[in-house]
């Protein structure tokens, strides 16, 4: 049955349609859980708020667990499931670069774009940086190609590459994921902050 | 924390059944015994000489023609632009991309209709769509293509027309004296086959 727009059960134009309305709803969701405030975004790395890994942890273990049982039931055909192609050098550099406006900022690009909707000044400052970046980014391609291109992967997911069932793997995320919530809750205690 | 209990109780037992139970590999689309009776009953996948005889002559590029004979009767004759896939070589992992495609019209052909039906029964009931029959095989092909039999004058135009038309595809399809090899072109190199799999958009991050 699934994916949808695979199989043409919708056009491409439904698809942005509910993309839309998904969209709007994601960011409904980041609002109200206080992620429009650059203190919570930032808290993270300094271990007195880890809303953003409880968050983010938990919304990728329901859309896994859904995923595979949508699959068990044969709802979605995973083999058409888009898998990010993976360059491992870009991915690591990537991250670095992001975590580090990640910190230094205060926000993601999505919740930059979530913060200027309640009219956050500095998230406009953060959107004209993250520009910045892009024309940077575009402009100086030829420069960066080579590193953005290297130790290209394909589009392994995470159990093959750990040669393990994918139950297993999610079963193993599952377990990740609420260890980590324990050890953030822990951290929030130990660092604690009292006004942000 | 009684948030995290709560979820903990929701999503380890989720976590624990997906470990469990095995990934489900079957293709989601595929056709119960009476639905796919009901294809053979109705004949939707014949597709008629002179409809391939025009396709050929308009060198229609979403025509692929595939040969269910063995190599031998392949290599004898066939048809132009065909590939032979042997019956036996049917489900071979070679092929797969062939048959199970969304772009091109795939017409399996033999010396009748039944070893090329028994080849569209197999891929349909693998939920391949795209495959088709051409009806009658190369035996009614050289009937009707080859050596088309000139109609009574009394019949309707559109008989006299049609026979017009198989005259000439028949010149330009190598016909008039009976089966001849045309082998050194039909032999060209498998035309390249695009995937199934739809351009999918990129998914954004946060």
């Amino acid at each position: 049955m699934g994916p949808l727009i695979v199989n043409e059960i919708i056009s491409p134009n439904t698809n942005l349609l509910i993309a839309m309305l998904i969209g709007i709803g994601f960011g409904f969701v980041l609002e109200s859980s206080g992620f429009s405030s650059s203190r919570k975004l930032a808290g993270m790395f300094y271990g007195y708020d880890t809303t953003v890994l409880k968050v983010f942890f938990t919304a990728a273990i329901t859309a896994m667990i859904g995923m595979l049982f949508f699959s068990l039931f044969g709802w979605i055909d995973l083999s058409y499931v888009y898998v990010n192609p993976t360059y491992l050098t870009s991915a690591m550099v990537g991250g670095a670069v992001m975590g580090a406006g990640f910190i230094i900022g205060g926000f993601c690009p999505g919740t930059a774009f979530c913060a200027l909707s309640i009219g956050k000044l500095d998230a406009l400052a953060f959107i004209g940086g993250l520009v910045l970046g892009i024309i940077f980014f575009t402009e100086g391609y030829p420069m960066w190609e080579d590193l953005y291109k290297a130790n290209f992967m394909g589009t392994p997911t995470m159990n093959e590459l750990l040669d393990i069932p994918r139950g297993i793997f999610a079963l193993g995320l599952i377990l990740a994921a609420f260890a980590m919530f324990w050890v953030g809750e822990w951290a929030e205690k130990k660092f604690p902050r009292e006004e942000y | 924390m009684k948030m995290r209990l709560i979820l903990a109780s929701v999503f380890i037992p989720l976590g624990i059944i997906i470990a469990a139970v095995p990934e489900n590999t079957t293709k989601p689309f595929r056709l119960t015994a009476g639905e796919l009776l009901n294809e053979i009953h109705e004949g939707t996948q014949f597709i008629s000489t002179d409809q391939i005889a025009d396709m050929l002559v308009q060198k229609d590029p979403s025509l692929q023609l595939i040969d269910v004979r063995t190599q031998a009767e392949f290599e004898k004759y066939s048809l132009p632009g065909s590939v032979n896939i042997p019956l036996s070589d049917l489900l071979s992992e070679e092929w797969n991309d062939f048959l199970d495609q969304g772009v091109k019209m795939n017409v399996f052909y033999s010396n009748g209709n039944l070893k090329a039906n028994e080849a569209w029964m197999i891929t349909r009931q693998l939920g391949f769509k795209n495959n088709y029959v051409l009806q009658g095989g190369l035996n009614y092909w050289a009937e009707t293509i080859l050596n088309p039999q000139a109609p009574k004058s009394v019949l309707a135009d559109d008989e006299i027309a049609k026979y017009d038309f198989r005259k000439g595809a028949s010149a330009a399809l190598g016909g008039g004296n009976a089966v001849v090899s045309n082998s050194n072109e039909s032999n060209t190199a498998k035309p390249p086959i695009v995937k199934k799999k739809k351009k999918k958009k990129v998914a954004g991050g946060c």
